[in-house]
């Protein structure tokens, strides 16, 4: 998965395990950026009495690197509070909920933002109401218009959102996790079959999402509003994360002291780094460091796993890949430094020698209004890994970049194989049942419990 | 930089009940004759809610105190000492 799961601490811990991270310039207001975060995994959507929600003993953050430096310049802090209207009913609601006041909605979440600049903390606003999980029918019956309720206009200049959303991460997770048997391609595949189209594994389930929408000149390390892609005041690095408390002690009648320092327990810039670049015994310890960090694990980078199993699980099939055993430049530039100037006509998005996982968005280049859901790869420089969009085929990208694709990009004298331009796990947007939206926050309604499964 | 002993920094931070119920398992602590130590000035002007005592190690007596959103490591190997006697 993206980041589902990804390593064995984490996937005991689902409130605080960031999934997938996004950054884009918003397609409907292009002066202003998205930042999303997405946290617990696979939410069934029936669920209840105790729908899913964030964690109030959890520290959830979205960092901003404005200056290429690994460390964040500009940090947003979500916290949450769980209140009860009536602590005498086993239910969720007792009747339909009309609003985000409506006293039939018994189990509600508020939360606070604050915006850390420069050391610098600034209690946002407070009180913010996310809207209650999809129910059904009867106890959501207008859940758009309870999202619209949580959207919330804040006078410093950021919209942001909290709630439920419709998992937007899409990817063949049966196949992929049985050794990389691709249904297209399973023909190939060193257990063959017969191909067959692919199939959805993260459908109609839902996950939890924060998202920020703000002016780019509110991102950029001098105020500037970026314009010139060239620029490398035009290019941010943004990752996510999760932290909690050092210490908590349970104690009698269900009381729970907390004590110590925010130690982080998940964090997230590009899809599929820790899933598939790390291995088992080291994802604990990437996900409690800091990306400045991340140079300890560059041999992973360079030198990664996921080419090895094609060529052994598709024999013949990636000849050209199997025969290639310098260290993967290609993969260092794209989640590590970003792309340099004059690799890719028209872009970059380099910020500088520190290695650190982020998801580097150029800001200065414009969305396109006919995006190519392979992002660089199919030639629309707005999508992955220039930051990402909600619709980007991430898993397709990246496979197709770890079979070789890229590879030309920093060393012309490889050819990529045939198969590396046209290997897919065969899922696309529009095997998404509840569809992207086009505006703030982006990602579907989510699935209610009524309906899903059916 | 202002010192603070380990009694006087007992007597001056509110600690937890479930902090205050390690006492009674070790009666000599709080009149403990240890040396004064050294921990961060500020501990004690703004601790509260619960405090966390985690014993890094027992040989060196390194222990980490978790007060509030903050940590102070210190070493007192004697405390340790009664620490350990009291867990017999």
């Amino acid at each position: 998965m993206s980041s589902h799961r990804e390593a064995p601490e984490i996937s005991k811990d689902p409130v605080a395990d960031n999934t997938d991270v996004y950054a884009f310039v918003s397609p409907d207001n292009p002066n202003t950026v998205t930042l999303i975060a997405n946290y617990i995994p696979l939410e069934g959507p029936a669920g209840g009495p105790n729908f899913f929600e964030f964690g109030d003993d959890v520290l959830y953050e979205i960092h901003i690197d404005n200056d290429g430096d690994g460390v964040d310049d500009i940090t947003y802090q979500f916290r949450f509070q769980t209140t009860l209207q009536d602590p005498n009913t086993f239910l969720y609601n007792t009747g339909p909920i009309g609003s985000l006041t409506d006293p039939n909605w018994n189990k509600r979440q508020l939360y606070s933002l604050t915006r850390v600049k420069n050391g610098r903390e600034t209690v946002l606003a407070e009180d913010l109401a996310s809207p209650p999980c999809n129910i059904g029918p009867f106890s959501t019956p207008n859940y758009t218009a309870l999202a619209a309720e949580a959207v919330h206009h804040l006078a410093s200049g950021e919209t942001v959102f909290a709630g439920q959303r419709a998992e937007g991460f899409y990817v063949d997770l049966g196949s992929v996790f049985d050794l990389v048997d691709l249904r297209p391609f399973q023909n190939l595949h060193i257990n063959p079959l017969a191909a067959a189209p692919g199939v959805d594994g993260t459908n109609r389930l839902n996950v939890h999402t924060m998202a920020i929408q703000l002016p780019k000149s509110m991102l950029t390390r001098d105020g500037s509003n970026p314009t010139n892609p060239n620029d490398p005041r035009s290019v941010i690095g943004v990752y996510a994360s999760a932290s909690r408390r050092k210490a908590r002690i349970l104690g009698a009648d269900a009381d729970i002291d907390e004590a110590g320092p925010w130690v982080q327990v998940s964090r997230l810039g590009s899809p599929l780094f820790n899933e598939v670049m790390i291995p088992l015994g080291l994802k604990d310890v990437w996900n409690a460091e800091p990306p400045k960090e991340d140079k300890q694990f560059l041999n992973f980078v360079q030198h990664q796993e996921v080419p090895r199993r094609l060529v052994e699980y598709y024999p013949g099939v990636f000849p050209h890949l199997a025969a290639y055993s310098k260290p993967r430049a290609d993969m260092v530039a794209i989640f590590l430094t970003g792309i340099p100037a004059g690799v890719i006509s028209g872009f970059q998005n380099f910020t500088g020698q520190t290695l650190a996982d982020l998801l580097r968005l150029n800001m200065a280049i414009a969305p396109t209004a006919t995006p190519n859901i392979l992002g660089i790869l199919g030639g629309d420089l707005a999508g992955f890994p220039n930051g990402r969009r909600v619709f980007d085929d991430v898993f397709t990208i990246e496979l197709r970049a770890l079979a070789g694709v890229t590879i030309p990009l920093v060393d012309p004298s490889f050819t990529p194989d045939a198969a590396a331009s046209v290997v897919t796990d065969g899922v696309a947007p529009s095997d998404i049942a509840s569809p992207f939206l086009a505006n703030f926050p982006y990602l579907g309604i989510p699935y209610s419990g009524f309906d899903n499964p059916s | 930089m202002t010192k603070l002993t380990r009694r006087s920094f007992l007597q001056q931070t509110p600690v937890s009940a479930a902090t205050l119920s390690l006492l009674p398992a070790m009666p000599d602590l709080a009149a403990a004759p240890h040396s004064p130590r050294t921990v961060a000035p500020q501990l004690a002007a703004t601790a509260t809610g619960s405090m966390v005592i985690h014993v890094n190690d027992v040989a060196t007596g390194e222990m980490t105190l978790l007060v509030g959103a903050r940590e102070v490591v210190l070493r007192d190997p004697r405390l340790v000492a009664r620490f350990v006697e009291a867990a017999r």
